[in-house]
């Protein structure tokens, strides 16, 4: 049995004279679950379909568990894929859909009823798939991701549709699955999906690798010595501390953020002049925020970026 | 960079090797489930028995006049100038056959004869093995209406032929020689319960002409006329006759197939006394091909069957492509080319046996009502269901059903689209009938060979044979080829098709 893991090795993807893919390597370890983020047409879709064997690379590789996808002998019971949520036939039961899919790899029935279980679709799906909602759709296309067991999951736009409450039990069950020992990747154009999810992040524009990263050190990085200021002397506060050298920044009607000076010392010199304050406390920048200001340099790339974007 | 403390995940189920099997099941679990395809087939089988009943009750017959059977039991044509003898036992005839011409304004029938023949007796329809010359096929040997062998291709116009037949028990051996004196076999049959005194003598015949005027919308097909003389000298007879002049006769009266009849003279024979024998006749000893087809007749459901086929195998695959759900079928079977080989299986076996239900039921029906119109034995004998030409009708109709399903399923799977599909298909196998109505002749028959439209053919019930010039009229519906080369267009078309897909399913991106 191979490793939980996946692996894109410099791969290169080519759609006429769009480069959707250029150059991508990055790797999915087991246990954790990995956001991968990029803007609409980064080629987040194109990297998962050759991960999938369904588009064969121009260069490189895609590789589950070492392997590349179409030397798997029971793909589904080593990656479960959620791709598009719609590709569904309008007329056929989503139970059905399941079944089919059990079909092909001789699972047990039983196994369709504990996966329509896990995503709470006991219900909807003995009905047909054409009246389903997106947040069905995308519940059912999890089932089927979750049917043969796998230890490696890809899953394009999961919680797209999922209203709050769904997206929260999504989270949890991305976390559980990940607490199990799988490898998980979950694509997003909207880094905030990922808040409190994921552990690890590949950040990707234009087809390029833009950041490997733990969550956690990016945070730390993005919150960097910013410190978050509340006073009633907003005025006396920026004068006095923009005299010391910080850059100092109104976020609010008795807020501001302060870069440049440590915490500890901006209290002695407000104690000092005697600027009242009411709370001084390192800034907490949120997933967001990081990943702003680490696409930065992508979005001005992206500006210039003309007509050969590519959807995904 | 997060460090996994914990070991890699695998699943709990057993992974089961993803054998054909599986695929099939899976496939068919596809077809069952999307509720309109299983309803698609069953109007499809209901449409097909019914306008293959409502298709024979248009058809009826009042009999028609008197009809001749061979040996064998099917209708033949029996009438020709017939100078014989008695011979006993066994023997031999010898002639030399000097010319062959018409003896009307029209010009000559390709397959008019002149020659010799031993016949069990005078009797239309009686056994008879004979050797002749002909116009436009050389020497032949014919026997029982439906056999014939070719011999040379001697044209007595240019040059005398000699022919020679000897009787040995129930074995007759036809032979010929260019020159009296070296002598070719043609071959030897046996005509099974041959009467030891038989009729033996000099034949003249020919095919009536065939006038055909075709215009879209209507044909007229008359056949009448035709007269032959026949030339001949050196006639021998060896063996023991009880007769010692010739006698002649017209074999099946005087009045075989003139367009009116007081119009048609008796045949005419003339001995010079230099030992020339001069025969004019008319008729043919042949078997009949002029009679309505009751197999045929009864699968007109069959064609509109077909258009339910088409949108089934078309669906069935860009129904998948249409929505993306071909990548979900691909992402759980990685090879491609097994998932088209399930996928055509399936479709292939769901509508085979639907297609046989509604062929067998249809045939059985249609049956019922034209024996009810007329069509009764002897002139239309029972058909059964389980012997050819019905079983091969029925059987190869439900087949051709089939096969335009996977026609369309290999062409759907290249143009990934239901309208183009569709259209093409339908381009394929049903416009060629059409057009062909319209089209003249050569260039109608050239349709019906190289489209897929010539497997029709495996609904023919007559047999075609090859020593009887017929036109073959597409409205009359009759198909060029014989039944099971007609059939083997159409399943190349579906193995090409089916190719094509391969080769772009292993090349493009899904």
């Amino acid at each position: 049995m191979s490793d939980a893991t996946i692996e894109v090795l410099d791969l290169r993807k080519r759609y006429g004279r769009t480069l959707a893919v250029d150059g991508l390597s990055f790797r999915v370890e087991p246990g954790t679950v990995t956001g991968f983020v990029g803007p609409n047409g980064a080629g987040k879709s194109t990297t998962m379909r050759a991960l999938l064997g369904l588009d064969a690379p121009d260069e490189g590789a895609a590789l589950i568990g070492g392997r590349p996808y179409h030397a798997l002998r029971t793909p589904l019971l080593e990656v479960g894929a959620l791709l598009d949520a719609a590709a569904l036939h309008p007329a056929r039961r989503g139970r059905d859909h399941l079944r089919w899919l059990a079909h092909s790899h001789g699972l047990p029935a039983g196994r369709v009823d504990e996966v329509l279980e896990q995503v709470g679709m006991e219900t909807a799906a003995r009905r047909r798939a054409g009246g389903y909602s997106l947040g069905m759709r995308q519940r059912l296309g999890l089932a089927a991701a979750l049917l043969g067991d796998p230890p490696v999951l890809l899953l394009d736009e999961p919680v797209n549709g999922l209203d709050p409450e769904g997206i929260q039990w999504m989270r949890t069950l991305l976390r559980t699955l990940a607490a199990e020992g799988r490898a998980v990747l979950v694509s997003s154009h909207l880094m905030s999906e990922l808040e409190d999810t994921a552990d690890h992040l590949v950040v990707i524009g234009r087809g390029r690798l833009i950041a490997d990263t733990a969550v956690s050190d990016l945070l730390a990085a993005a919150s960097g010595d910013r410190v978050r200021l509340r006073t009633d002397a907003r005025a006396r506060a920026m004068e006095l501390l923009t005299a010391q050298g910080a850059t100092v920044a109104v976020t609010g009607r008795d807020t501001l953020t302060v870069t440049g000076l440590r915490a500890g010392r901006i209290v002695e010199l407000l104690n000092a002049d005697d600027v009242p304050f009411t709370e001084v406390g390192a800034h907490r920048a949120t997933l967001e925020e990081a990943y702003m200001e680490l696409t930065r340099d992508a979005v001005e790339f992206t500006a210039s970026a003309g007509t050969d974007e590519v959807a995904s | 960079m997060t460090t996994p403390t914990l070991t890699p995940y695998r699943s709990r189920l057993h992974p089961a090797r993803a054998g054909f099997g599986r695929l099939l099941h899976a496939e068919w679990t596809k077809f069952r489930t999307v509720r309109a395809w299983p309803v698609v087939l069953g109007v499809a089988v209901v449409a097909v028995v019914l306008i293959c009943r409502l298709g024979a009750s248009g058809s009826s017959t009042s009999g028609g006049g008197p009809q001749t059977f061979g040996p064998g039991g099917e209708r033949v044509v029996d009438l020709f100038r017939f100078a014989h003898r008695p011979l006993t036992g066994d023997g031999s005839i010898t002639v030399r056959v000097t010319g062959l011409k018409s003896a009307d304004s029209r010009s000559i029938e390709p397959w008019a004869k002149a020659g010799i023949i031993v016949k069990q007796n005078l009797q239309e329809g009686s056994a008879y093995a004979a050797v002749m010359a002909t116009p436009a096929h050389g020497i032949r040997m014919q026997w029982n209406f439906t056999h014939d062998t070719a011999g040379s291709a001697s044209d007595v116009a240019t040059a005398p032929h000699w022919l020679r037949l000897t009787r040995r028990g129930e074995h007759l051996t036809g032979y010929e020689s260019a020159d009296g004196r070296t002598w070719s076999k043609i071959k030897d049959v046996r005509l099974p319960g041959l009467p030891r005194t038989v009729q033996v003598g000099l034949l003249a015949g020919t095919p009536a002409h065939n006038n055909v005027h075709r215009a879209f919308g209507g044909t007229s097909e008359t056949y009448g006329g035709g007269l032959v003389t026949g030339t001949y000298d050196h006639l021998a007879l060896k063996g023991t006759s009880t007769a010692t002049a010739w006698k002649s006769t017209d074999v099946g009266g005087p009045v075989p197939n003139g367009p009116t009849p007081q119009d048609a003279q008796p045949g005419r024979t003339n001995v010079s006394p230099s030992g020339t024998y001069t025969l004019t006749g008319r008729g043919d000893i042949a078997p009949a091909e002029d009679g309505p087809d009751m197999v045929q007749m009864s699968f007109q459901g069959v064609f509109v069957g077909i258009l339910f086929m088409v949108a089934l195998g078309t669906l069935f695959v860009t129904g998948e492509y249409k929505r993306g759900l071909i990548r979900t079928t691909f992402t759980a079977t990685p090879a491609r080319l097994k998932v088209l080989a399930a996928k055509t299986t399936v479709i292939a076996a769901v509508t085979f046996a639907a297609g046989l239900l509604a062929t067998a039921v249809g045939f059985s029906l249609a049956q019922s009502v034209l024996r009810h119109n007329g069509f009764t034995p002897p002139e239309f004998p029972d058909l059964s269901l389980l012997q050819n030409p019905a079983l091969r009708a029925v059987v190869g109709s439900a087949a051709l059903l089939s096969l335009v399903a996977v026609l369309a399923l290999g062409v759907a799977a290249v143009l990934r689209n239901s309208a183009g599909t569709i259209a093409v298909v339908v381009a394929l196998v049903i416009l060629p009938q059409i057009l062909s109505f319209a089209f003249p002749l050569p260039a109608a028959q050239w349709l019906l060979r190289v489209t897929p439209a010539a497997a029709f053919a495996i609904q023919q019930g007559v047999t075609r044979y090859p020593q009887v010039d017929h036109n073959c009229l597409p409205e009359s519906g009759c198909y060029p080829l014989s039944p099971w080369h007609g059939f083997a267009v159409l399943a190349a078309y579906a193995v090409a098709a089916l190719l094509l897909a391969a080769w772009r399913l292993r090349r493009r991106d899904a």
